[in-house]
């Protein structure tokens, strides 16, 4: 039998705070870790006095180059030191690449057996065409996967640096863009109607990279690259009023971490099914064909939506501190 | 048929060495004015005309397949693109270039509207900056 | 390809040109004036990058031209944009610093600001 608890008891329990503080409503720490000063400090003034005597003192004794023998003897000292190490390191340097292999020999151990199995079976293993998009995202495509993900931290830490959380008033972020850009020439007619004939081909062009990454060069990074040009040419034409429609915050949120869970899914299943020569139950399709080399074009669309995200946020965050 | 080979080649090898004329013009040019508003209008010549007369002749020399359809949108795309380039770069020489009246032809000044932190519009007039 | 030094004879004379652009941007008195060089360099990589899929019968460089005329425009693009507010919010802080001054009635002595850079 369950007991009916009362709104406060009900706030007060952990889950439900866990919950507040995950979707953003209240933050625990606030005003509980900061040090709060309990009435006004009076400067006392000849103690104040005292420590700018001493500090001007000290200041005279250690900057008085002419008599401080030290100081002296340390400017030499550091400057013989720099030298000496520059010379030495030099010294190791050049007797390291005296004992390096020679350029294009066939007995360096960069070329040996992987490289061959890859040019050998990397068709018949993947089914991608090209050999390198078929390395990247199926052969080594946990390093993919840990590169995406710096992508997203890189993003992280630049959100929490610069992300403005005011609304409203002095401060907020429109405030901010509108101080910084003020001076900024802006609804440029002919920029406006360049925009708008190209953007939609710098889109197309993106999204035709990215879909014929495992048949011709490019793939998730370069395309990627291009959608975000496009988006930060159309942010640079038509401002942030426009932008903010139809890519905000919480777009940016559920297109990366989704297409990173689904990076992340989908690959472990693949490692799990494919590292022990069992049946991955994935078709790699004919190669050459666009529906092709199993899961490597999920992966490829996936890498370019984080790419692409990561470009454009880049950019909003740091021309007006939000999206 | 080699008739129709050598034809191609020759007329899509015409094409290249016109681009080329047109990019050695260009190059003279940028170097020959004294001002940059002179200047641009070489520059933008080799930004159309040289790359479209190159990009013709290359396309002729490889036939019709997927490559000259790439190169048509490159031609398509730089149309576009360098007009809209040209028009920001003079506009950038008229905002920032104080002295625009001793280089060429300047009725009433230029005009560009600035706005002061408080909204309250303030037009800048080239004469006026002069005047000071 | 029949005749090869036709097209490694353009290739040699393209980048002597892009050699006497490279001049050009280091020259140039203005800001305008190294945009529009770098802009003409753009354009004339872009034909060479053209002239070696053709030459060496790979299309899927010109994917990588088309990449570049659009990375080069973006940055014009930005360049003036930022580099035109930059100028006139110098401008306007130097009239409000004058007109200060004209209200305290107090000239002081000041450099020139808002020159060209």
């Amino acid at each position: 039998m369950s007991r009916k608890l009362s709104e406060e008891e009900y706030n007060r329990q952990r889950l439900v705070r866990m919950k507040h503080w995950l979707s953003g409503e209240k933050d625990l720490y606030l005003d509980n870790v900061e040090v709060v000063l309990d009435g006004e400090c009076e400067p006392d003034k000849r103690k104040l006095e005292s420590y700018e005597h001493d500090l001007d003192e000290m200041k005279t004794r250690t900057y008085d180059t002419e008599h401080n023998r030290v100081y002296r003897f340390f400017q030499r000292f550091y400057k013989m030191a720099a030298v000496l190490c520059c010379v030495a390191l030099v010294f190791i340097l050049i007797m390291e690449v005296s004992y390096l292999p020679p350029i294009g020999s066939a007995s360096n151990p960069a070329s040996n057996e992987v490289a061959a199995k890859y040019i050998e079976d990397g068709l018949q293993d993947t089914g991608a065409v090209n050999i390198v998009t078929g390395m990247i995202l199926d052969y080594r495509a946990f390093d993919t996967f840990g590169e995406s993900n710096v992508l997203f931290i890189a993003t992280c830490t630049v959100l929490i640096l610069m992300r403005n959380d005011k609304k409203k008033g002095k401060g907020s972020a429109e405030e901010e863009e509108r101080r910084d850009s003020h001076y900024e020439p802006k609804k440029d007619a002919i920029l406006q109607m360049g925009a708008r004939i190209l953007v939609p081909i710098i889109m197309l062009f993106g999204i035709y990279i990215i879909l014929n990454g495992h048949l011709s060069p490019g793939g998730g990074f370069s395309g990627g690259a291009i959608i975000g040009a496009g988006l930060i040419l159309y942010l640079n034409a038509f401002g942030f009023e426009k932008t903010e429609r139809f890519f905000t915050e919480k777009t940016y949120k559920v297109v990366s971490f989704g297409s990173l869970l689904f990076y992340c899914l989908a690959k472990s299943y693949s490692f799990y099914t494919g590292a022990h020569h069992l049946e991955s139950g994935i078709p790699l399709g004919t190669p050459g064909a666009i529906i092709s080399s199993g899961l490597i074009l999920p992966l490829n669309i996936c890498v370019g939506l984080v790419v692409a995200c990561t470009m454009y946020a880049f950019f909003a965050l740091f021309r007006k501190g939000g999206f | 048929m080699i008739v129709v080979e050598w034809l191609q080649f020759i007329i899509g090898i015409g094409f290249l060495l016109t681009g080329l004329g047109v990019f050695v013009v260009q190059v003279f040019g940028v170097f020959k004015f004294d001002y940059v508003l002179n200047r641009m209008h070489a520059a933008a010549m080799g930004d159309t005309l040289g790359i479209g007369v190159s990009l013709v002749g290359l396309i002729i020399l490889s036939g019709w397949n997927f490559t000259s359809l790439k190169m048509a949108l490159i031609i398509v795309f730089l149309w576009n693109a360098s007009p809209v380039s040209s028009h920001l770069i003079a506009r950038l020489e008229a905002i920032t270039n104080p002295r625009l009246e001793r280089h060429c032809e300047v009725k009433e000044g230029v005009t560009e509207h600035v706005w002061d932190e408080n909204q309250k519009e303030i037009i800048r007039t080239q004469k006026a900056e002069e005047e000071e | 390809m029949e005749h090869p030094w036709i097209f490694i004879s353009i290739l040699i004379i393209l980048s002597i040109l892009l050699f006497f652009c490279l001049i050009r941007a280091i020259k140039g008195p203005a800001i305008a004036d190294r945009v529009v060089a770098v802009n003409m360099m753009g354009t004339i990589v872009m034909v060479i990058i053209a002239m070696l899929a053709v030459y060496m019968g790979e299309g899927y460089l010109l994917d990588i031209c088309l990449i570049y005329a659009m990375i080069s425009f973006l940055a014009v693009v930005v360049l003036t944009k930022v580099y035109s507010g930059v100028y006139l919010e110098k401008i306007a802080t130097e009239k409000k610093r004058r007109q200060k001054e004209a209200l305290s009635g107090k000239p002081e002595k000041t450099e020139e600001g808002g020159g060209r850079a």
